[in-house]
């Protein structure tokens, strides 16, 4: 297969609905073929039957009328569905292969944050789908001016020429003012923005503002912010004002040039009323098609960049390569001479069914011990090996080496759902597991708050949650699934002293002889861990049970007994 | 659990409180009414003028022999008023469009001040019902719903109708009978329009929802990538937002049918307009009653509307949302700002007594009572406890912000309701939060007289000064979500600093020191004592050190105070605080 490019996507985007496409087309260009006729019609009845007083003429024409409106109706509802669904349907693949490529186990090394990625999925996925809208919109506008072009050239040659030529260049020369009218525009939408961010901003600190009696100095800031992006509206309002102004000048002046031409034409007789009457509608109607067409450059344009964003998404390679072996003779963890970011020949054993503590002067220094574990990092990207059960981790499959270590972050994401789903997380326990691991996350109370139980429902992120009850749930998702390694980053830094000594002895008590690494400087938790390492430096620089540690360690006893 | 709105204002109230807006600006209001017309009509003189040229042509064609140089006025004349009436729509046009939007705007930024400021100053109970999620969605959504409506379909709106209006007027004094002819079409607007609207509304809501979800779906998926691979979830989320997007897809492809179809009716009203005007024409010119001039010129009129009117039908679902998130605003406007006490005392003395203090939530449970203590001016309370021990309500009660059930919060002797609570009380809450903008703008929330020094010697006595100077650009750097991020021991420096510029003599500390997680919280208790020296100081203590460094401690269970004391005698008494702070410190 040939590489993807934002080229090639946007061709294939339309190649992939290439029959509603040629529908839509098709139909709108006869849609606005049937616009343009409207005005050519009002000519000929005027003519044929108001100016003879033929009243066959006048039923025959007005059924001719009819038809056309027909034509035009039947023409635009077709087309435009078919437009439509394609684009929609378009919008909706690029969305997904956006999604499924970002999800992909192995994940996804495209350089962009979560927010880009976001954007990407959501924003470019549809302006690069519009490409299919800028299509048939300009073939349809081109239509309508090769048909107006038509009727034009065949009531007068010089009369359409000057016609065919103002018109657009009295559009193109009206843009001229666009550029300043979108500077504008796009100043008073920032300042409106920046407004309405501070708004939230305020609102969402309005605790704190109230704490310290800030509310009336907020409300003076946000009075401020608000007259600024006022006399930018206002500013942006005159520049629309004037363009506006000139259009309605110089349209009308040109409708008075092409009425005084077609006038002395129809005076010499060289041209009919009813033709005079058709060109006038014709020099108002063909605006909107070279207006259309000035549009659909810039979504192009438009699509184009965005495509160019999907294919960086879409093609990019896959941070690691996992290995094929599944099984596993034991489930001990092994470091060996590791250098990753600022670790630097890191050697740490955790022995089957062992609970280790490992306490992290530098964050650092924890954030990628926790990479490593999680299996995120790439084989070449560190040296020395990291093994799980004997076997290093980077020729697990991805199934073993997941299901084999579970890494809970401390910033815990909870999902839309009920707390039973997220307690599940993908996998249905027993109900013994649920409360076994609800009991010893100290998380019981926020199942028993609410009436349905288990069945209560969250929301996205849980933040109808407090801090302390987002982080116990996690908390009690990682232990019910229950890994043969688990790997704990500061489970409880949200929650009191007094909870979190009851935290410490669960976790203690439940994962019993399964493997556990608690990353942490809670001294509750690191007095249940078996031996306690103190990483400094990028290497293991102490290691002792805590009681000792704080005993003869000063600077533990600093780090730790907060 | 169904969260309490705040008010939505009711059409009549909504439109009562615009107009009085309106009303402060009576003079702008009456120069853009003025020029809107003025430029609505001078759009009517060119097929007028039209007209008359076809029947000059016509009449001049019937002496087509005769014809010649003289002939021509007509012509001439027509097209130099067309132009003249250009240029004068022109210049009307660019003066209504620019007073309009003044107008607007005008009355735009006032509502949003008011709604602001009226959010700001919601009652600590009204805010607990409520959430911030509402309050979030009135001042963000809702402004930028209106300001879209304002700056885009507002002027084209009014320049529409008005264009329909004058349009309408222009048919009848051509000829009333071509007028009526035109009219015949008016039913079949209508129909359409009542055929379309109460479909159309709950579809685009649905549409809206869906929209939404499924961007829900898609933030939440890939911002929790992490814990989605972990737990080896991706297929599961990848199909819950293909569901989404698949919903949201049918629904915006349904939505666009149903406007198809509306199209359709709007085509056959103009057909069916278009031909009783030129039908009508046919006779009338027949009974040589009009010209065929005016014919042609009603005609055009008619075909000059089929663009205004579709605008106003296609609009009228924009209409409609805006006006809802207009009422929404002009409900959270209409609240009355909280009075100030009747009476203001001074307190004499910086001494916090609470007698008897009890307090439940609606009709919950109690969560506390008969919490009494005496805190001597200068000395530091520690409140330790279980998490849904009363911690955090006991403190909201003494900062004021919540009113009790029962008992009585003194300083100096004054009860807290007649305190000027701004200045005498402060609390740091859970939720710390760092203002969006330069660093010395939120300080300067806390005190907006404070100068640069006061500033600098705020973030000093805090521990501040070293990194603020490090900032790229010191106290100018602006900081916040989508600017520099500061780290979240870096913002509770920032909210302390903030109380010690408010400086108030009774300081309430939640849980400032909780998120810090790691080594730095050391630095945080001592920025904590620092900024509360001298002061009278209540702290919910969440690590036991914040408790040892306090002058007495007070443990809080179920609602009720079980032991107070110093550090030292609760330790050697041996109770529930004792045992708490051997596990702690590994001892036991």
């Amino acid at each position: 297969m040939r590489e993807l490019t934002g080229g090639r996507l946007l061709r294939r985007s339309i190649g992939r609905h290439r029959r509603r496409m040629a529908a839509a087309v098709i139909l709108l260009a006869g849609h606005q073929a049937a616009e343009a006729l409207v005005p050519v019609m009002i000519g000929v009845i005027i003519d044929r039957a108001v100016g003879t007083g033929d009243t066959l003429a006048l039923l025959l024409w007005v059924l001719v009328l009819a038809a056309l409106f027909t034509a035009l109706t039947l023409c635009w509802r077709h087309g435009a569905r078919h437009g439509v669904i394609a684009m929609e349907r378009e919008m909706h693949q690029l969305r997904m292969e956006v999604v499924t490529r970002v999800l992909d186990p192995r994940g996804h090394r495209t350089g962009l944050r979560t927010g880009e990625v976001l954007q990407v999925a959501t924003s470019d996925a549809e302006k690069a789908a519009a490409v299919m809208h800028a299509v048939s919109m300009a073939a349809a506008a081109t239509t309508g001016l090769a048909v107006s072009a038509v009727s034009l050239l065949t009531i007068d040659v010089p009369l359409g020429i000057t016609v065919l030529v103002g018109v657009p260049v009295l559009v193109a020369g009206l843009h001229l003012l666009s550029p300043l009218l979108t500077r504008r525009a796009a100043a008073a939408q920032a300042a409106a923005g920046e407004t309405t961010a501070l708004a939230t901003d305020l609102v969402r600190g309005v605790r704190a503002l109230r704490g310290i009696g800030a509310q009336a100095s907020a409300a003076d800031a946000y009075r401020t912010s608000s007259r600024t992006a006022l006399r930018a509206s206002l500013r942006a309002a005159t520049t629309t004002g004037v363009q506006q102004g000139l259009t309605a000048a110089v349209s009308g002046l040109f409708l008075a040039a092409v009425a005084g031409f077609a006038g002395w034409l129809a005076l010499d007789g060289r041209i009919t009323i009813g033709e005079l009457i058709t060109v006038v509608g014709l020099a108002q109607f063909i605006a909107e098609p070279v207006r259309v067409l000035g549009f659909a450059g810039p979504i192009l344009a438009r699509a184009r960049a965005s495509a160019d964003r999907l294919v960086r998404v879409l093609t990019a390679p896959p941070v690691v390569a996992p290995g094929t072996r599944t099984a596993l003779p034991d489930t001990g963890v092994t470091l060996h001479d590791v250098g990753y970011r600022t670790l630097a020949d890191l050697n740490l054993d955790l022995a089957p069914g062992e609970t280790v503590g490992v306490v992290g002067y530098d964050q650092r220094d924890c954030d990628a011990l926790l990479e490593l574990l999680a299996g995120t990092v790439p084989a070449g990207d560190y040296r020395g090996s990291v093994s799980v059960g004997g076997v290093p981790l980077a020729e697990l499959d991805l199934a073993a080496s997941r299901g084999m270590v579970l890494v809970e972050q401390h910033d815990v994401a909870l999902f839309e759902g009920t707390l039973r789903s997220n307690l599940n997380a993908g996998t249905e326990h027993p109900a013994h597991t649920v409360e076994a691991a609800l009991a010893a996350a100290a998380a019981e109370d926020i199942v028993a708050a609410h009436p349905d139980g288990l069945d209560h429902p969250v929301t996205d992120r849980g933040s109808t949650l407090s801090g302390g009850q987002r982080q116990r749930l996690g908390l009690a998702r990682a232990l019910a699934t229950g890994p043969p390694v688990l790997v704990l980053h500061e489970p409880t830094t949200a929650v009191d002293a007094v909870t979190e000594e009851r935290i410490a002895r669960g976790i203690a008590q439940l994962r019993g002889s399964a493997c556990t690494l608690l990353v942490t400087a809670s001294p509750a938790l690191l007095a249940v861990a078996d031996r306690v390492l103190v990483l400094d430096g990028g290497r293991i620089t102490a290691a002792g049970t805590h009681a000792e540690l704080s005993e003869v360690d000063e600077r533990y006893r600093e780090a730790v007994l907060r | 659990m169904t969260r309490e709105l705040l008010p939505i204002a009711s059409p009549r109230r909504t439109w009562a409180a615009l107009w009085t807006e309106v009303r402060a600006l009576r003079w702008l209001g009456v120069a853009t009414l003025v020029t809107a017309i003025g430029a609505s009509a001078g759009g009517l003189v060119a097929p007028w003028v039209l007209g008359t040229m076809v029947d000059d042509i016509a009449g001049g064609a019937g002496i087509n022999d005769t014809a010649g140089g003289a002939g021509r006025g007509p012509v001439v004349t027509a097209a130099v008023i067309i132009a003249v009436a250009a240029l004068g729509t022109g210049v009307l046009t660019a003066l209504s469009s620019a007073l309009l939007s003044r107008l607007g705007e005008t009355v735009l930024a006032r509502l949003r001040e008011r709604v602001l400021d009226r959010a700001l100053h919601l009652p600590g109970a009204t805010l607990d019902r409520v959430g911030t999620g509402d309050l979030l969605s009135r001042v963000g959504d809702d402004v930028s719903s209106v300001t879209t409506a304002l700056v885009t379909t507002g002027p084209q709106l009014v320049s529409a109708l008005l264009t329909i209006g004058l349009t309408a007027g222009g048919l009848f004094a051509l000829d009333w009978r071509l007028g009526l002819a035109g009219l015949v079409a008016a039913p079949l607007y209508v129909l359409a329009v009542r055929w379309y609207l109460p479909r159309s509304g709950p579809f685009y809501a649905r549409e809206r929802v869906a929209v939404g979800e499924r961007a829900q779906a898609m933030v939440s998926s890939l911002q929790a990538g992490q814990t989605v691979r972990a737990y080896r979830l991706e297929d599961e989320h990848t199909s819950a937002v293909e569901r989404r997007s698949r919903a949201a897809m049918d629904l915006s492809v349904g939505v666009f049918r149903l406007f198809t179809r509306l199209v359709g009716r709007l085509n056959r009203a103009e057909f069916v307009g278009l031909a009783a005007i030129l039908a009508s024409g046919f006779l009338l010119v027949r009974a040589d009653l009009v010209t065929v001039g005016a014919t042609t010129a009603a005609a055009l009129y008619f075909h000059r509307l089929f663009n205004p009117i579709g605008a106003v039908i296609l609009q009228f679902d924009e209409i409609q949302s805006a006006g809802a998130s207009l009422a929404r605003l002009v409900g959270v406007a209409s609240l009355d700002r909280p009075r100030p006490p009747a009476v203001v005392r001074e307190p004499e003395g910086a001494g916090l007594e609470l007698t008897g203090v009890g307090h439940r939530y609606e009709d919950g449970p109690r969560v506390l009572s008969g919490v009494s203590v005496r805190v001597a001016p200068g000395e530091r309370l520690a409140v330790v406890g279980a998490s849904g021990a009363g911690k955090s309500t006991l403190a909201g009660i003494v900062a004021g912000v919540l009113d009790p059930v029962a008992g009585e919060v003194r300083v100096g002797g004054v009860p807290v309701g007649e305190l000027d609570r701004g200045r005498h009380l402060a609390m740091l809450s859970q939720e710390v939060h760092v203002f969006s903008g330069p660093l010395v703008a939120d300080l300067r929330l806390a005190c907006p007289d404070a100068d640069l020094d006061d500033v600098r010697a705020a973030l000093s006595l805090v521990g501040a000064m070293d990194w603020v100077r490090a900032l790229p650009e010191g106290l100018d750097t602006v900081v916040g979500e989508s600017a520099h991020r500061l780290t979240a021991a870096q913002a509770q420096q920032v909210a302390l600093a903030r109380l010690v510029l408010a400086d108030p003599t009774v300081a309430i500390l939640d849980e400032a020191t909780a998120e810090a997680g790691s080594a730095g919280a050391r630095d945080l208790e001592r920025a904590a004592v620092a900024a509360t020296k001298g002061r009278t100081t209540v702290i919910v203590a969440h690590r036991l050190t914040q408790a040892e460094l306090a002058d007495r401690v007070l443990v809080l269970d179920h609602g009720q105070v079980v032991e107070t004391g110093t550090h030292a005698d609760l330790v050697a008494a041996g109770g529930r605080y004792a045992e708490l702070w051997r596990s702690w410190t590994g001892a036991g």
